[in-house]
């Protein structure tokens, strides 16, 4: 499965995951004869390293080289967002790096390919599982359905009207299946769309691609996959602790596409 | 990024691997910035050329770079190493360190670049005109260059301005354009008018607005005011670009009518100096931050001819420029009856926490790197006030 970021440093490596969550500085942040973190355990020699941005002195950059000097630098780094130290310490250092990756779904000891030329990521170790997810909008309300306690994938939760996309199906076509299948209303064409985000359970990693559909009026009625429905503000929905991560947040840049 | 094809070439290694390396970067730090394309140069002034900051990993880094055969295409000079080349041993520096720091100052002269160290390259060996794009490091120096002379620069770091210094090119982005050049904040200043009340306002001004673009009004900075106001504003914030009225060359364009005025003036000043001051007791006097012009040696020289250094405990540094060095023989001789007058390096990139722990400065800037820096304790006041701790 490739997830697409934005190139930085070109190159190709794989390697296991090695995650630290705050913004990283070189400089003091790791022992470069061993490669040993300092400011937390682990050791990113022949790693991927993942963190979502540097911060610190730019002295940080020839760390990056003198790691590499020493055979301890990592094969890769990935973040959620670049700036300069790291950005220079990686092209100098020759360690592919990508970034506009959402680091959420990066764990410890996944193995993972890294693309800095093209900008992608591929996890070896999890399953991909692509899902479309639709906000059926009526007046300025959006649909939320309520999972059973049983459900396998995100029980309890509270979700759009979301499914999975059947081998040869297009996502819009999903979205439009789904829909029929749990709430029994009729949709054309969707009004919006926006890029996949991604959304990791266990070794699972869902592709998300939400669509916005705004109707003058729906009277849902819901199969067995759901137990019931109500229809909330979208400040509403991104008060609500049950909902599915990610979802609030793709429904604010949903309706905020210009 | 929207390439040219030559620049495309260059990226696919038609053109070596030098440049190659260089072009990856300036293209890969013009997408954290969210350049359109690049921009050619006139010149670039690089940092990272003490051995102190840069580290065996810096070191490492020029040697490869001068291996492969990298050379520079535009003017280029390099900012302040961690000794004077020929006085170190009078530093306190160590063999060991001055073998090194002088491996790195002759790597930089391989790839091209002019070693004169100095972070005052615009007061002679690297002067950029109004309206040049240019790369340069060093944030006084860069922020000098964009406000009193009107060029175009971001705020490069070392191996990005290093590379489009190889290029002649740089990402266009930020100050290189002119709608991120206009003012954002107007300072009304009230100050005494004095050099030192310039480097003060400069770290008030800051410690106030970030990394904003200031308007002043209020003042008439000359060259050396200008020089330390730029210093101190890059180092409490990291502002790379101000306008003074009736003094800066594209103040004038501007229309301030609307903008936020923020007032410094006593008890701004009086807050920026007590943050600056933490000791009274010195071991190191240390002038020329950034280096002192030829002007200011002079004055110097003035101020303390006829004098006596009676407190032999606190050694002084006036640090400076070769250039300038060689420009006032005769005043250099006074100075160097109180200290040293050194060049290519200053109190800041030297490695003088092995030698000393409380330095006093007439710099904002020095007074904010000191402590971070060099662990310094640090007295920042006029020259005057200073010498008055040895004659």
């Amino acid at each position: 499965m490739i997830i697409k970021g934005r190139s930085i440093s070109p190159g190709i490596a794989k390697g296991k995951v090695i995650k630290y969550d705050e913004a990283f500085s070189f400089l003091g942040g790791v022992d470069t004869s061993t490669g040993d973190l300092r400011v937390a355990d682990g050791n990113i020699a022949g790693k991927v390293f993942v963190f979502p941005k540097g911060k610190g002195s730019t002295v940080g950059s020839f760390v990056m080289y003198d790691l590499m000097v020493h055979g301890t630098a990592p094969v890769a780094v990935i973040n959620r967002s670049a700036e300069t130290i790291v950005t220079t310490g990686a092209v100098i250092s020759s360690i592919p790096m990508v970034d506009m990756i959402d680091t959420d779904i990066l764990r410890d000891g996944d193995i993972v390919s890294v693309n800095g030329t093209d900008g992608s990521i591929s996890i070896e170790t999890a399953r991909y599982i692509r899902t479309v997810s639709s906000a059926i909008m009526v007046k300025g309300r959006v649909l939320v359905l309520h999972r059973p306690d049983t459900a396998r994938s995100f029980p309890g939760a509270h979700s759009l009207v979301s499914g999975k996309i059947e081998p040869g199906e297009s996502a819009e076509d999903a979205a439009a299946r789904e829909i029929m299948e749990e709430t029994r209303i009729p949709v054309d064409k969707a009004d919006r769309v926006l890029e996949p985000f991604y959304v990791r359970e266990k070794d699972i990693v869902w592709e998300v691609t939400v669509f916005l559909y705004i109707l003058d009026s729906a009277e849902p009625v819901l199969n067995e996959e759901n137990v019931a429905f109500e229809w909330l503000t979208p400040e509403q929905l991104k008060a609500d602790p049950k909902a599915v991560t990610g979802v609030p947040g793709a429904l604010d840049r949903l309706l905020n596409i210009q | 990024m929207d390439l040219t094809r030559e620049e495309e070439s260059i990226l696919i290694g038609e053109k070596g691997a030098g440049a190659q390396k260089a072009m990856e970067l300036v293209v890969a730090l013009g997408k954290v910035y969210g350049a359109e394309n690049l921009v050619d140069i006139t010149s670039a002034h690089l940092s990272g050329a003490s051995y102190k900051t840069i580290g065996d990993g810096g070191l490492k880094y020029l040697e490869d770079m001068v291996a492969g055969g990298a050379k520079v295409s535009v003017l280029s000079t390099l900012n302040p190493v961690g000794m004077d080349r020929d006085r170190w041993k009078e530093m306190h520096i160590t063999p060991e360190f001055a073998e090194k720091q002088l491996r790195i100052i002759d790597l930089y002269g391989r790839m091209g670049i002019k070693t004169t160290c100095s972070c005052t390259p615009y007061t002679g060996d690297n002067v950029p005109k109004f309206g040049d794009h240019i790369a340069w490091a060093e944030s006084s120096a860069l922020s000098f260059a964009n406000s009193y002379i009107g060029a175009r620069t971001n705020r490069e770091g070392g191996p990005g301005a290093l590379a489009a210094a190889i290029l002649g090119k740089t990402a266009n982005y930020g100050l290189h354009l002119d709608e991120n050049r206009k003012p954002t904040v107007v300072i009304d200043a009230e100050i005494d008018g004095s050099f030192f009340s310039h480097s003060l306002l400069g770290q008030a001004v800051g410690m106030a607005i970030g990394g904003r673009v200031p308007y002043y009004r209020g003042i008439k900075p000359t060259l050396e005011d200008a020089k330390t106001m730029a210093g101190a504003m890059a180092a409490s914030g990291s502002v790379a670009l101000f306008h003074v009225e009736g003094t800066t060359p594209e103040a004038s364009k501007f229309d301030v009518s609307g903008l936020e005025t923020i007032h410094i003036g006593k008890e701004e000043i009086q807050a920026a100096y007590d943050k600056l001051n933490t000791t009274d007791d010195i071991q190191l006097i240390a002038l020329g931050c950034p280096h002192l012009t030829v002007k200011e040696v002079k004055d110097i020289a003035a101020f303390l001819k006829g004098k006596k250094k009676v407190n032999k405990d606190v050694e002084i540094w006036f640090c400076t420029s070769t250039s300038v060095r060689d420009q006032c023989p005769d005043e250099v001789r006074i100075l160097e009856q109180f200290g040293l007058v050194l060049a290519d390096t200053c109190m800041v990139v030297s490695p003088i926490e092995g030698t000393f722990q409380r330095t006093g400065t007439n710099s904002a800037k020095a007074g904010n790197y000191l402590p971070t820096l060099c662990s310094q304790k640090t007295m920042c006041r006029d020259i005057s006030a200073l010498m008055e701790v040895v004659l």
